[in-house]
């Protein structure tokens, strides 16, 4: 092999292998970072695809009961998940919660994503009192007891898609606006920035048209880490009774109502929970991937 | 140090009143009536107002905050409507099966995430550490609710090795600790190999590597003592984040910490419940924040308190 390549490049020798280059430890992080983002966009596909044709799919509907046909093992009677304690297709019951537990969980992370960049821009940027206040806001909710919080606001305001959205988003927008926050710091003091100054565009314009877009990349790399966390958070709520009303069947309901049945009837709350992990590994890993990604490209430019 | 310690009270009393007062606020506009509740099911009207007036809810929000301060500098935090107890005495009672269980989970995460990140860092970027690294992911991402479910079936119904719920005998701390640490462990386990990777690649390692000093010792004593203080920190700071997040594993294991009795309290509108279980939560995460923040110099001469940056 090293003979080969002597002989057939004499214009730039070197003594690098091929074989030693795809062991070297920056082009098996790309490669890392590759392998995470395949996987992670085929398992959330796994789940997201079918969740988003539930519709279309041929299934019975979700809340079609049939007393005669309840806790059926998965795989009988065309029934892939089986059915639950009143007779409904688990899987059909899975994809429609699916449908509410990712809309909550996308609009919560848009929210959070808007307010976390606005806030953390404006303090990275403006300073002084922008900056004091949306840092000790950052620091008092850190040492809330969160979970506690949103069960309250939950009680308070009624369990609707619209509130669990909001309260999600509430308790995520610290880490955006961190992140956002320390890389304005960075980035206003950068030439181009004064150079906007001078030509005399507005604060407003300096900010939102020419710094925010170029922070604006790795942000969105957070949101995607945060949509696991929402997605859990969601669950987690639904679970302890806190979740979307009665007709929607969210994954965390489907598992805190199966509970009762978990000695006799494994998959009730089996499945639906491997559908959440399935979810959420996926979520992570293309959003750790991606991050690495960018990390490698930029060799560390942005802190 | 000492005017450090006293600013950093002063933050923390006025984070904790300030919780305490949005709490307050919030389970009083919340729809719904403790006095129902509280009171025998065929009450009446005037039935429900006398109650009212008992537990002091006739009054504006304003006047009954004013009282509730001036009970609260008083040490009195009312009485618990479904214990009929002191709220106070209520919540105390919880504290030490929830710090019992943060504790068991925060030191069994260390005792996983220290050696598999120390693992990840000499074998950093190959193949079996992003297959490691994909696993700790994979549990972090398990709902702790299902994950508990599924140890809970396994271990204490098919297997009935361990005990179901409650905590009768040590033994009942195992599964609680293990749902919990599942969660911790990627996050602990990638720091330690972050850590130990920028020690194991550091000049002043090569020169040890260059005296003959043995790998092993290179690794355990000397990157590994570098490696220690963000670790123990990170630790900390996820034993205090415990103090008051461990509602979820509590309500399945029926754990008889804080954070069921929050669930129980929130049900039953317990005002004075929920308030005291809110305060002290909030005071005990805060004041082990601060406790490991005055630590940290202790461990590391470089850090002077109050110069760097909040973390």
């Amino acid at each position: 092999m090293t003979t080969t390549t002597e002989t057939e490049t004499p214009k730039r020798p070197s003594r690098v292998t091929p074989a030693q280059l795809r062991d070297a430890g920056v082009t098996r992080r790309s490669r890392t970072a590759r392998v995470k983002i395949r996987v992670g966009a085929v398992l959330t596909a796994l789940v997201v695809l079918p969740v988003a044709l539930a519709d279309l799919l041929p299934l019975p509907d979700s809340t079609e009961q049939d007393l005669a046909s309840r806790r059926l093992p998965p795989l009988t009677d065309g029934h892939l998940f089986g059915t639950d304690q009143l007779g409904r297709d688990l899987l059909a019951r899975v994809l429609d919660g699916g449908q509410v537990s990712i809309l909550i969980g996308v609009l919560a992370v848009l929210v959070s994503g808007l307010i976390g960049l606005a806030a953390g821009a404006a303090a990275g940027y403006f300073g002084g009192w922008v900056d004091a206040v949306v840092s000790r806001l950052l620091e008092a909710q850190m040492s809330l007891p969160l979970l506690m919080m949103l069960l309250l606001v939950v009680a308070l305001f009624g369990p609707s898609v619209p509130v669990i959205t909001a309260v999600i988003a509430v308790a995520q927008w610290p880490e955006v606006a961190r992140l956002t926050r320390s890389m304005v710091l960075v980035e206003r003091e950068k030439p181009y920035v004064d150079a906007a100054r001078t030509l005399g565009l507005p604060h407003r314009g300096v900010l939102f048209r020419h710094l925010v877009p170029n922070v604006v990349r790795q942000t969105s790399l957070v949101v995607l880490l945060l949509l696991a966390q929402a997605v859990l958070l969601e669950s987690a709520l639904s679970y302890l009774g806190a979740g979307p009303e009665r007709p929607f069947a969210t994954w965390g309901r489907l598992i805190s109502d199966g509970q009762d049945y978990v000695t006799t009837s494994w998959w009730l709350v089996t499945l639906p929970g491997l559908v959440i992990v399935l979810l959420v590994v996926g979520v992570n890993l293309l959003g750790d991937g991606l991050r690495d990604a960018v990390k490698g490209t930029k060799k560390g430019a942005t802190a | 140090m000492t005017t450090y310690i006293v600013k950093r009270l002063g933050q923390s009393a006025l984070v904790i009143l300030l919780t305490i007062s949005t709490v307050f606020v919030l389970i009083r506009m919340a729809p719904g009536d403790p006095a129902t509740a509280f009171a025998a099911p065929n009450a009446t009207t005037e039935d429900l107002a006398q109650i009212r007036t008992q537990l002091g809810l006739d009054g504006s929000i304003l006047s009954q905050y004013v009282t509730f301060l001036g009970q609260l500098f008083t040490g009195d935090l009312g009485t618990s409507y479904s214990f009929r107890a002191p709220a106070f005495e209520v919540v105390l009672d919880r504290v030490p099966y929830t710090i019992t269980l943060a504790l068991a989970a925060v030191m069994l995460t260390a005792v996983i995430a220290l050696p598999l990140g120390i693992w990840m860092a000499r074998r950093a970027d190959t193949g079996r550490e992003t297959g490691a690294n994909i696993v700790t992911i994979a549990a972090q991402s398990m709902p702790e609710f299902w994950s508990g479910i599924m140890l809970l079936t396994v271990f204490s119904v098919l297997l009935p090795v361990l005990p179901s719920s409650g905590f009768t005998t040590w033994s009942g701390l195992v599964l609680p600790a293990i749902t919990v640490a599942l969660l911790q462990v990627a996050l602990i386990s990638r720091l330690v190999r972050r850590e130990m990777v920028s020690n194991l690649t550091s000049p002043y390692l090569t020169v040890a590597r260059a005296h003959g000093i043995g790998e092993r010792r290179l690794v355990w004593g000397y990157a590994l003592s570098n490696s220690a203080i963000p670790v123990l920190t990170a630790l900390g700071t996820r034993f205090a984040a415990m103090l008051n997040g461990v509602v979820v594993v509590e309500v399945v294991f029926n754990w008889p910490g804080v954070g069921s009795l929050v669930v129980r309290a929130l049900e039953t509108r317990d005002y004075p419940l929920i308030q005291a279980t809110v305060l002290v939560t909030a005071a005990l995460a805060i004041l082990v924040q601060l406790l490991i923040d005055l630590l940290y110099p202790l461990l590391d001469p470089r850090v002077r308190l109050g110069k760097a940056t909040a973390r």
